[in-house]
C-alpha cells in the first residue's frame, strides 16, 4: 500500500512482530470469550426423497415420502393403502417409488454409521402402538376393497385377491433384499431365508390364484406351466437385487472419486506445506530463509487454491515465473502486478528476460528487500516498470560491472526495437522502464 | 489528512473480522500499541452484530468469510448504518473477489502480507475518508477499465477514468507512495488522495459497460 510518510518501511518497525508462542498465548487466552463461529447447518428439506429406515415398515417409501412432503406417515400410509385396494394401484405405486427412491444414509455420523453396520446399534423395534396402526390399515384395505368390488363389480381386469396375495409374497422377498436392517446373527438370517421361502410361495400361490380365475388351469399345458411360473417369479425376485448392485456400482464409483480427490489434497499437502514446514523447523534461526519459504509456500498454495490456470504462453505467466524465480534466488519480495496480457513471442521473450535481469539487478545491488514490478499490456504496446527503494547509483558513471548489466538490459531491447530507460540517483532507489510495442 | 506526520490525538477505534483466530491475535497483537481493538467477528452474523455494536472507525475486513463473505458484512451494516467504513484484508487474491468487495463499498484493500505500521497508516487513512489503494488493487482496477480508452465519448464520462486518475494508478501499480506521485506529477498529495477517492467513487457507481467487458473476458459472469 502507499505510504505517504517516507520510503516504505522496512520490516524491522518499531512495532515488534509477535512470535508464534505469543499469539498462542493469547488465542489460549481469548478461547472462553471470542465465540468460535460456528456454521449453522440449515435442515433443508431434501430436494431429493429418499427412503428413510427409521420407523419403515417395509421399505421405508411411506417414511421417506412423508420425511420429504412434512405429511404425517400415517396419512401417506392411509392413501397408499386406500389406492392399493382400488386395483392394486398403491401397491404399484409404492413398488415404482420402492426402486426409484434410494434408501437414505446421509444423517448417520460415521461412527453411528459404522456401528449401524456393524450390527452394534439397537434398531427401532416395533412399538405396540404400530400394531393398532398396522390392525386399522389393513381394515381400511380391506374395507375398500370389498366396497369397490361391491360398487363397481364390473371392474375385473385384474383378478384382485389372487393378485392381492402375489403382491404380498412380491413384498416379502423385496423387504429381504433390501438391506434396511442388518442382517447379523443366525436367528436373524434364518428368519430372513424363511421370509424370502414365504414371499416365493406366496408369488406362486398368487399367479396358480389368478391363471385359475382368469383362464381354468385345463388350458396350459405342465411346460408352458412352469416356464411361465418360472419367468414371474425370477422377475419378481431378481428386480430388487439386481437394482440394488446397479445402486451399490454408482456408489461404489463416488466413493472411489471422493478417495481419490482426498488422495490428491493429501498428497499435495504432503509434498508442498509439510516439507516446508519441515524446512522451516531447520532453518528457524534465520528469519531471511524462514520468510523466503514462507513466502514461496504461501505462492504455490494460492496457485493452487486460487490459480487461474492461464496458459504457460503469456507474458503475465512468464513474468511471473521469473519474478519467482528472482525470489526463490535472492530473498527479496517482487511485487508483481499485471494489466492486461498477450501471447509470447521472440520479442516478448526478449521483453521478459529483460524485466528478468531488471529484477535481479534489483536484487542484487540495491539491497531493497523489496522489488515492484509492474507489466500494463494494452492493444499498442507492452510496458514494464521494475522499481526498487535501495541505495540506488549515478547513472552517468556506471561502473564495468553495471555496464555489462545494462547491456544485458538496455542491448537486449534494442535488439528488438524495444526501448529502455533507467532512472536513478543515490539514495534515491532505481527504476528501470521497458517498453517494447506490439505489431 | 494533509499532514500525516502529526500523531493523532484520538486513536482509532477498530474491528477485526476474519475467521482466523489466529490472524485475528495477530494483527490485534501488531496494531494493539497503536489503535484500539474494540471487538472482532469470526462470521458475518457475528461481525454485523460486533460492529452495529461498537460502530467502529474502521472495519478490517476479511473478504472470504462464513455466512456470505465480506460483501455480505457490508451490505447488512450499511443498511442500518451507511457511515462505518471498510477496509478489506484477504489472502486470496481473486480479482473478482477483490473488485466486489470495493464494489459493495469498502474504501481499500490491502494483503494480509502488509506490515503492521502500513496496516496503521492505511487504517487512518480510511478513517479520515481516504481510500487505500495497494498495488494489486491498482492494478486490478486498470485492468477493469483498461478497454476505456478506445471508446472514448461514447459512454457517459462518470464511468470513465479520467487521464490524471489513470496516472495516479498507474504509480500506485508501480509501487509508488502517495508522497512520490505527489512529486513524480508536481500535485499536492491532497490531490493525489482526491484522485484516488474519485477512482473508488467511480469504481463502486460504475455498474456498466467496462466492468460488464472486464467480467465477461474473465468469464466471471
Amino acid at each position: 500500500m502507499p505510504d505517504p510518510d517516507e520510503p516504505r518501511p522496512g520490516p524491522d518497525t518499531s512495532v515488534p512482530r509477535p512470535s508464534l508462542a505469543e499469539i498462542a498465548a493469547q488465542l489460549d487466552e481469548e478461547a472462553g470469550q471470542t465465540p468460535p463461529g460456528a456454521p449453522v447447518a440449515e435442515a433443508t428439506t431434501p430436494l431429493k426423497a429418499t427412503r428413510v429406515p427409521q420407523g419403515a415398515w417395509l421399505g421405508g417409501v411411506c417414511t421417506g415420502l412423508a420425511a420429504h412432503l412434512g405429511w404425517p406417515v400415517l396419512l401417506i400410509r392411509a392413501i397408499v393403502v386406500g389406492l392399493a385396494a382400488v386395483q392394486l394401484v398403491g401397491a404399484v405405486i409404492y413398488a415404482v417409488l420402492w426402486l426409484a427412491m434410494p434408501i437414505d444414509r446421509s444423517p448417520a455420523a460415521p461412527g453411528i454409521d459404522a456401528a449401524t453396520r456393524t450390527g452394534m446399534r439397537t434398531q427401532t423395534s416395533v412399538r405396540s402402538s404400530d400394531i393398532g396402526e398396522r390392525l386399522a390399515l389393513l381394515l381400511l384395505g380391506v374395507g375398500v376393497a370389498l366396497l369397490v368390488q361391491f360398487l363397481v363389480p364390473s371392474w375385473h381386469v385384474v383378478p384382485f385377491w389372487p393378485m392381492v396375495v402375489f403382491a404380498v409374497g412380491v413384498a416379502l422377498v423385496w423387504r429381504q433384499a433390501d438391506s434396511l436392517a442388518p442382517r447379523i446373527g443366525r436367528r436373524r438370517r434364518m428368519r430372513a431365508v424363511v421370509q424370502a421361502l414365504l414371499g416365493i410361495a406366496f408369488i406362486a400361490g398368487g399367479i396358480v390364484l389368478t391363471v385359475a380365475r382368469g383362464f381354468g388351469i385345463q388350458q396350459l399345458t405342465t411346460p408352458q406351466w412352469i416356464g411361465v411360473m418360472l419367468f414371474v417369479v425370477l422377475l419378481a425376485v431378481a428386480a430388487p437385487w439386481a437394482f440394488r448392485t446397479r445402486t451399490a456400482l454408482t456408489a461404489a464409483r463416488e466413493q472411489e472419486l471422493l478417495a481419490n480427490a482426498r488422495a490428491d489434497v493429501a498428497s499435495h499437502l504432503h509434498d508442498s506445506v509439510l516439507q516446508t514446514l519441515a524446512l522451516i523447523q531447520r532453518q528457524a534461526d534465520d528469519p531471511k530463509a524462514v520468510a523466503a519459504l514462507a513466502r514461496k509456500q504461501e505462492r504455490e498454495l494460492r496457485q493452487w487454491l486460487y490459480g487461474e490456470s492461464h496458459e504457460a504462453d503469456t507474458i503475465k505467466a512468464a513474468l511471473e515465473t521469473a519474478a519467482a524465480e528472482v525470489e526463490d534466488d535472492r530473498g527479496v519480495t517482487v511485487d508483481l502486478v499485471v494489466v492486461g496480457d498477450h501471447e509470447m513471442d521472440v520479442r516478448m521473450d526478449a521483453l521478459v528476460r529483460a524485466s528478468r535481469e531488471a529484477m535481479l539487478n534489483a536484487a542484487k545491488h540495491s539491497g531493497a528487500d523489496r522489488v515492484d514490478v509492474y507489466a500494463e499490456i494494452l492493444d499498442e504496446s507492452a510496458e514494464v516498470y521494475v522499481r526498487d527503494r535501495g541505495q540506488g547509483f549515478e547513472v552517468g558513471s556506471v561502473s564495468d560491472d553495471r555496464m555489462g548489466v545494462r547491456g544485458s538490459i538496455v542491448d537486449r531491447m534494442a535488439r528488438h526495437d524495444g526501448t529502455a530507460r533507467i532512472r536513478s540517483a543515490p539514495g534515491e532507489g532505481t527504476e528501470v522502464w521497458l517498453r517494447m510495442e506490439l505489431e | 489528512m494533509t499532514e500525516p506526520n502529526t500523531p493523532r490525538p484520538s486513536r482509532q477505534r477498530v474491528v477485526i473480522v476474519d475467521d482466523h483466530a489466529m490472524f485475528r491475535a495477530g494483527v490485534k497483537h501488531e496494531i494493539g500499541p497503536l489503535v484500539t481493538v474494540v471487538g472482532e467477528g469470526s462470521d458475518v452474523e457475528s461481525a454485523v452484530t460486533t460492529v452495529l455494536g461498537t460502530t467502529p472507525d474502521v472495519v478490517l475486513l476479511d473478504v472470504h468469510l462464513p455466512g456470505g463473505g465480506g460483501i455480505e458484512v457490508i451490505k447488512q451494516v450499511h443498511e442500518k448504518d451507511p457511515d462505518i467504513k471498510f477496509l478489506a484484508v484477504s489472502v486470496s487474491d481473486a480479482a473478482e473477489d477483490v473488485i466486489g468487495v470495493i464494489r459493495a463499498g469498502a474504501r481499500g484493500y490491502v494483503t494480509k502480507s502488509i506490515n503492521g505500521l502500513e496496516l496503521v497508516d492505511a487504517i487512518r487513512r480510511v478513517a479520515d475518508g481516504d481510500a487505500v489503494f495497494s498495488p494489486r488493487l491498482a492494478g486490478f482496477v486498470l485492468d477493469a477499465f483498461s478497454g476505456s480508452i478506445d471508446i472514448s465519448a461514447v459512454d457517459e464520462d462518470l464511468d470513465r477514468l479520467s487521464q490524471r486518475e489513470r496516472e495516479v494508478l498507474r504509480l500506485i501499480a508501480r509501487g509508488y507512495a502517495y508522497k512520490e506521485i505527489a512529486r513524480e506529477l508536481f500535485i499536492s498529495i491532497k490531490t493525489v488522495e482526491t484522485h484516488v477517492s474519485s477512482v473508488l467513487r467511480k469504481l463502486q457507481l460504475s455498474n456498466r459497460h467496462q466492468l460488464t467487458r472486464w467480467a465477461t473476458d474473465r468469464r466471471l459472469v
